[in-house]
């Protein structure tokens, strides 16, 4: 019924439409299997796969925040061996293009996953994650600064021919700086934002929330923050953005196209209600058929190119 | 109870009534058909109260008791959330997830019960009780909470309970101590064949502690604070002998003998 052509390329990828998952929030699409027909999706990103199995951190591992939530799970994972023998062969058998989240406490474990990623045929891409605010070493350590972001994506590139994605912080002077590094390392799209770090003190015990102190803010609060960074990333590099931080309707989804996403991803939301992304890829495809647009491509940084 | 765990839905629900029934204590009662004829006692709903608040979470909660098509919730006031469910009043709607994560079993022979329930605790009680009168176990219901006018549920429980025997702070009713007291007692006495338990989490450890003693089963029933609650986000998660557990899918009740529990007397991580 609708003439809306929803098809983006994110490098050597193409999806269905421009919804997809944020890394964490999504498990590994089985846990939402209940909810949300994953064929209807653009990309299923699961959450971070390590080297060696993460504990992650101690509890509590969540606070809630005015229109948002801190986070510090701490990448809790099993390792990429049972990711592979577990998740993916299950994924493997949706309709759906799969996208690794990969992590590490150094470059050559995030190169170490993804060669172990890159001979299995069901992951279609991987996201290098650069920007997880809540480990100790690794994580956001790689992603503020130039050099050591490029470490990190040269590493992976050398490894892998699938298309990688680097996912970068929030938590920097100059964001399109690193974007620009990670692009000149042969990353084939960027995805941003990761969560910018907060934190919550209770005034009982005097002490934060957290116990690690600081932990990662997400959910509608942010987007502001990650609408203004994916403007400026679209603006400094060429290759395509993913656009996410607090998406919750298709109009939220539409902002960040409008600003220069190729596609976006819906992370705390599906906490709110686990059927948001199927929700965001059905309303904008309303939202163009709405005002006469054609493909939904018509969107991505429209709200600054010259027309 | 069964093994098998009813699929979760989410289920828009209708709010009834939502009265006090104890000092610092509400019970809201949902219509909510799909969630009320599935649900198995002690599992919950992750309820979202509001869609404009600036909370954006869900709040998940024990289901008391189901029927009717109706399930009913115990809530104490302790934040945003529960200050909004507070507000609510007859026509309200929102919405649940649920039912979800696996309750209380039943341990295939049992004949006799302990149940020991401290404070908010009896919440997911009520279920588990009316379920276990059913099939003709005899349940002793031990219950604490800080004053007489805290204790939750009584009518059901002295109902349905062979035995309901009552600790509180202040001795305003029954003992004047802690429930922990009465549940070492009956484990002397009356040697259950299973022991259940939800309160606050250090004196869940020490009744686990008194049933390790004894060489009785026993389940717990743990708190988190929780994000998704269907197993995605890893922010519930439970320490135990068998690894880190999410309290949303693998609990909220666990074998108390799997728990690890801190030195603290709660749970690893807990709060």
């Amino acid at each position: 019924m609708s003439t809306v052509d929803m098809r983006v390329r994110v490098g050597a990828l193409e999806l269905r439409n421009p919804v997809m998952t944020a890394s964490g929030t999504f498990g590994s699409g089985r846990e939402y299997a209940d909810f949300v027909d994953l064929s209807r999706l653009g990309a299923v990103v699961t959450k971070g796969v390590s080297f060696e199995p993460w504990a992650g951190n101690p509890s509590p591992r969540i606070v809630e925040t005015p229109s948002g939530m801190l986070n510090s799970i701490g990448l809790q994972n099993p390792g990429v061996e049972a990711f592979c023998a577990g998740d993916l062969p299950w994924l493997a058998q949706r309709d759906v293009p799969v996208i690794v989240n990969v992590v590490g406490h150094r470059a050559d474990e995030y190169a170490a996953v993804a060669e172990r990623l890159d001979s299995e045929q069901a992951v279609h891409a991987l996201e290098v994650n650069i920007s997880c605010p809540n480990v100790d070493a690794g994580g956001m350590a790689f992603g503020t600064t130039c050099p050591a972001a490029a470490d990190v994506v040269r590493s992976v590139r050398a490894v892998t021919s699938k298309t990688l994605i680097v996912k970068l912080s929030p938590n920097v002077t100059d964001v399109t700086e690193i974007a620009r590094a990670v692009e000149a390392e042969g990353a084939d799209a960027v995805s941003l934002i990761n969560t910018l770090l907060g934190m919550v003190i209770d005034t009982r015990t005097f002490k934060p929330v957290l116990p690690r102190g600081v932990g990662g803010l997400s959910g509608p609060a942010v987007r502001p923050v990650a609408v203004r960074m994916v403007w400026q990333v679209a603006q400094a590099v060429s290759i395509p953005v993913i656009g996410m931080g607090g998406i919750t309707c298709a109009n939220d989804a539409a902002e960040f196209m409008l600003a220069g996403a190729s596609a976006v991803a819906v992370g705390t939301a599906n906490f709110i209600d686990p059927t948001t992304t199927v929700g965001v890829a059905e309303g904008l495809e309303r939202f163009c058929a709405a005002r006469g647009i054609g493909r939904v491509t018509d969107l991505v940084g429209a709200a600054w190119k010259k027309q | 109870m069964c093994t098998e765990v009813p699929t979760p839905a989410i289920e828009p629900v209708v709010v009834v009534s939502n009265e006090r029934v104890a000092e610092g204590v509400s019970r809201i009662v949902l219509d909510a058909p799909r969630t009320a004829g599935a649900v198995e006692p002690g599992q919950f709903v992750h309820l979202r109260i509001s869609r404009h608040a600036d909370f954006i979470l869900r709040r998940p909660f024990s289901v008391h008791r189901a029927r009717d098509g109706r399930i009913e919730i115990l809530y104490q006031v302790v934040g945003l959330g529960t200050r909004a469910l507070e507000d609510a009043v007859r026509d309200d709607v929102m919405d649940v997830i649920g039912p979800l994560g696996h309750g209380w079993r039943v341990p295939d022979g049992t004949k006799r019960a302990l149940v020991v329930a401290g404070g908010l605790g009896a919440a997911p009680m009520g279920m588990l009780v009316e379920r276990l009168a059913e099939r003709g176990i005899e349940v002793t219901l031990a219950q604490g909470a800080p004053s007489a006018g805290r204790l939750l549920a009584r009518e059901l429980f002295d109902n349905l309970c062979s035995r309901a025997i009552v600790a509180t702070d202040d001795g305003s009713a029954g003992l004047c101590g802690f429930v922990t007291v009465l549940s070492a007692e009956q484990l002397g006495r009356d040697r259950p064949d299973v022991v259940y338990v939800c309160g606050p989490e250090p004196m869940q450890r020490i009744v686990a502690d008194q049933c390790a003693g004894a060489g009785v089963p026993c389940q717990v029933s743990l708190e988190r604070l929780m994000g998704c609650g269907i197993g995605a986000c890893l922010s519930c998660v439970v320490t135990t002998r068998n690894g880190l557990k999410r309290a949303c899918v693998d609990g909220p009740v666990f074998d108390a003998a799997d728990v690890v529990w801190d030195a603290d007397g709660g749970q690893e991580g807990g709060r």
